[in-house]
């Protein structure tokens, strides 16, 4: 614990780190189209969660299809509209990509009624991702709050499936209530691989909740953090990435290395609508991941 | 400078508005429609207003970015999608008797369209569109193009000029693609003699006189984006409505809203003009707004048009037409705005807290 409460040094921004290469086009370069896709399996995973798995019906154009972890794609209803959904799948999963989808709007609810083998449009993906290949050799932290995990499932996997590549991994997961847990199957898979530390905390326990009990900053108190070995990406709701990152800078991390994603209104995904601007920064293409160090400097952002 | 010009008399200019329309072109220029002034396709030479009193009510950038227009339509059968692409571009347009700001205008517009990822609509109906302005022969009580950089006889923008004399029409050719919009010169058309300069500078003075408005500085871009969280901002915005009509007649207020429009059968995909001084522009589904509050959008917009730069030497995104000036219905102007904003952060500092 020798550099918990060490003060934040600012100089460690200059050494880290020319602005990430972020590739932001996939091989599948036509963002103004609308892909025809099919619904093949929807999975509930709570009251308002459902896990969709979508496959792209061309073949060929699936094939093409890849992403990297963060990024995100729009989601076409026929009648209903257009959202912004992160891909939660693994990267190296082909044949379909896996969306993680609240039920929140109009968009949302019409695909919560949707049935296995309806017929959806997505495009994509777009914006910017989460720099797994520059974490490789460090230790990573990986902290998501609520819906968070659905845009984190998918770094998860990166880091999972090429264990070897990285140091200590942490994997920390707070809700909530216990009811509110996405993915809760998955836990004992991630949590059974050797030297991955998952810990799941909720703020307010049912009675049938053994686990730790509070706000995720909890969490970080028991791990030992190498602020110069270590890479965090936090997503959730803006005002815990406040609080996860903020306590990670008071314990030396440069703000560079902690990734975030944010959250915006996106229609066109092209930078020409202007509803996801931050200022002159258009979430949808030089975001929605930012490392916090850019983010604290964009006015209005969180 | 050796330039193509021409006098042109009231007739010669109408019957040359005669063989555009002849030729094909859809020409779009002011007339009046039940007292206000207003851009339309003509039907008839006739029709166009060449010496308009005031600027048209709307600016012109709905004849590249139309209000609403359809990205695609599709028809359900079944389990079945059925996707058409919208129409291919139209005839030929030329845009006529555009002031010289919404000229500059539709350039910032396709700074929006044109620049990464090509929007292809704009960019097929821009490729088929002939710029004509119209210099102004009198100011407008709201206009400050000369505040932010225009003038009124500005040419940025414009394919072609037209000024308006005591001698007649001026045309001018500032373009390639202005060339190509004659077929053969009339020969009755009489050549303009180099003097001709003398004159426009003359109607620039005159007309860039009328504005009686203190210029924004582009250094103050600067000290607008450092005083974001300024409280000035506050008392500021506090008359916005959030009415939005400042966007919708702005000639360079290019946000917009994808929206369905649909039926259990079929649908379609448009695109529809939309304002960030609106509410639920950044309101996500969650519930969560980024600017919740109307002095957030207010400023928004404002500093959208004055200090958001990529570049700092890029210009201002507002060419000073003043529509939304004369049209606020709680008054709120522009260029006060920014004036006070700039004086407050000075004076009490970038930090003041809000």
């Amino acid at each position: 614990m020798k550099n918990l409460f060490q003060p934040y040094d600012v100089s460690l921004e200059s050494e880290m780190l020319e602005p990430l290469d972020f590739n932001r086009r996939s091989r599948l370069k036509e963002t103004d189209r609308c892909f025809k896709a099919e619904i093949l399996n929807v999975i509930r995973l709570t009251d308002m969660e459902k896990l969709f798995q979508v496959r792209i019906l061309d073949e060929s154009e699936g094939e093409r299809f890849s992403f990297l972890p963060g990024q995100f794609v729009m989601v076409e209803v026929p009648g209903y509209g257009e959202i912004p959904i992160s891909i939660s799948s693994s990267t190296s999963r082909t044949g379909y990509v896996e969306l993680c989808i609240r039920r929140a709007g109009i968009v949302t609810g019409a695909l919560h009624r949707a049935k296995r083998g309806a017929h959806i449009g997505i495009r994509g993906p777009f914006g910017t991702h989460f720099p797994i290949e520059t974490m490789k050799g460090y230790d990573v932290l990986l902290i998501a709050g609520g819906l968070g995990l659905a845009p984190l499932r998918s770094s998860i996997f990166a880091v999972i499936e090429n264990r070897a590549d990285f140091e200590n991994v942490h994997i920390l997961y707070g809700t909530k209530s216990p009811d509110q847990l996405l993915f809760d199957y998955q836990y004992e898979e991630w949590g059974r691989i050797d030297d991955i530390d998952l810990q799941v905390i909720v703020e307010e326990p049912d009675n049938e909740w053994t686990g730790p009990v509070g706000l995720i900053t909890k969490l970080l108190d028991g791990i030992e953090i190498d602020p110069q070995r270590t890479f965090a990406i936090v997503c959730g709701p803006p005002v815990m990435f406040k609080f996860v990152c903020s306590r990670l800078s008071e314990q030396g991390m440069p703000m560079r290395r902690m990734f975030i994603s944010l959250e915006r209104r996106m229609h066109c995904g092209m930078g020409k609508c202007c509803r996801c601007n931050i200022g002159s920064t258009f979430t949808c293409m030089e975001g929605p991941v930012f490392d916090y160090w850019t983010v604290m400097n964009l006015k209005e952002a969180i | 400078m050796d330039r193509t010009q021409w006098l042109l008399t009231e007739s010669q200019l109408r019957e040359w508005v005669r063989s555009l329309l002849d030729a094909g072109n859809s020409v779009v220029a002011p007339v009046e429609e039940d007292g206000v002034l207003l851009f339309r396709p003509l039907t008839s030479e006739e029709r166009a207003i060449l010496a308009p009193s005031g600027k048209t009510r709307w600016s012109p950038k709905e004849f590249l970015f139309p209000r609403s227009e359809p990205l695609y339509r599709y028809t359900l059968d079944g389990g079945e999608v059925e996707i058409e692409n919208p129409p291919a571009p139209q005839r030929p347009q030329v845009l006529f008797g555009v002031r010289s700001c919404d000229a500059g205008g539709l350039l910032r517009l396709d700074e929006i369209f044109l620049s990464g990822t090509k929007d292809p609509l704009y960019a097929a109906r821009r490729e088929s569109t002939t710029v004509v302005s119209m210099a102004c022969a009198a100011a407008d009580p709201e206009c400050f193009c000369t505040a932010v950089g225009g003038s009124p006889v500005g040419e940025e923008g414009s394919d072609l000029q037209l000024v308006p004399l005591e001698e007649g029409w001026l045309l001018r050719v500032l373009t390639e693609k202005g060339e190509a919009l004659f077929g053969d010169v009339d020969e009755r058309w009489q050549d303009a003699p180099a003097a001709i300069a003398k004159e426009v500078e003359k109607l620039e003075r005159r007309v860039a006189g009328q504005i009686e408005r203190s210029p924004v500085k582009q250094e103050w871009s600067k000290t607008l984006e450092d005083g974001f969280e300024h409280e000035a901002w506050d008392r500021l915005a506090q008359h916005c409505l959030g009415c939005s009509v400042c966007a919708y007649v702005c000639p360079s207020c290019s946000c917009f809203d994808m929206n369905h429009e649909a039926n259990a059968w079929c649908g379609e995909q448009c695109r529809s003009w939309d304002a960030c001084t609106f509410a639920i522009f950044t309101h996500h589904a969650s519930g969560h707004n980024p600017r919740s509050t109307h002095q957030e959008r207010y400023r928004q917009r404002v500093l959208h048009k004055f200090a958001f730069k990529a570049e700092d030497d890029e210009p201002f995104r507002c060419v000073g037409c003043g529509r939304c000036v004369a049209l606020c219905p709680a008054g709120l102007d522009i260029v006060d705005t920014v004036t006070a904003a700039v004086a407050a952060i000075r004076e009490e500092g970038a930090d003041a807290a809000r």
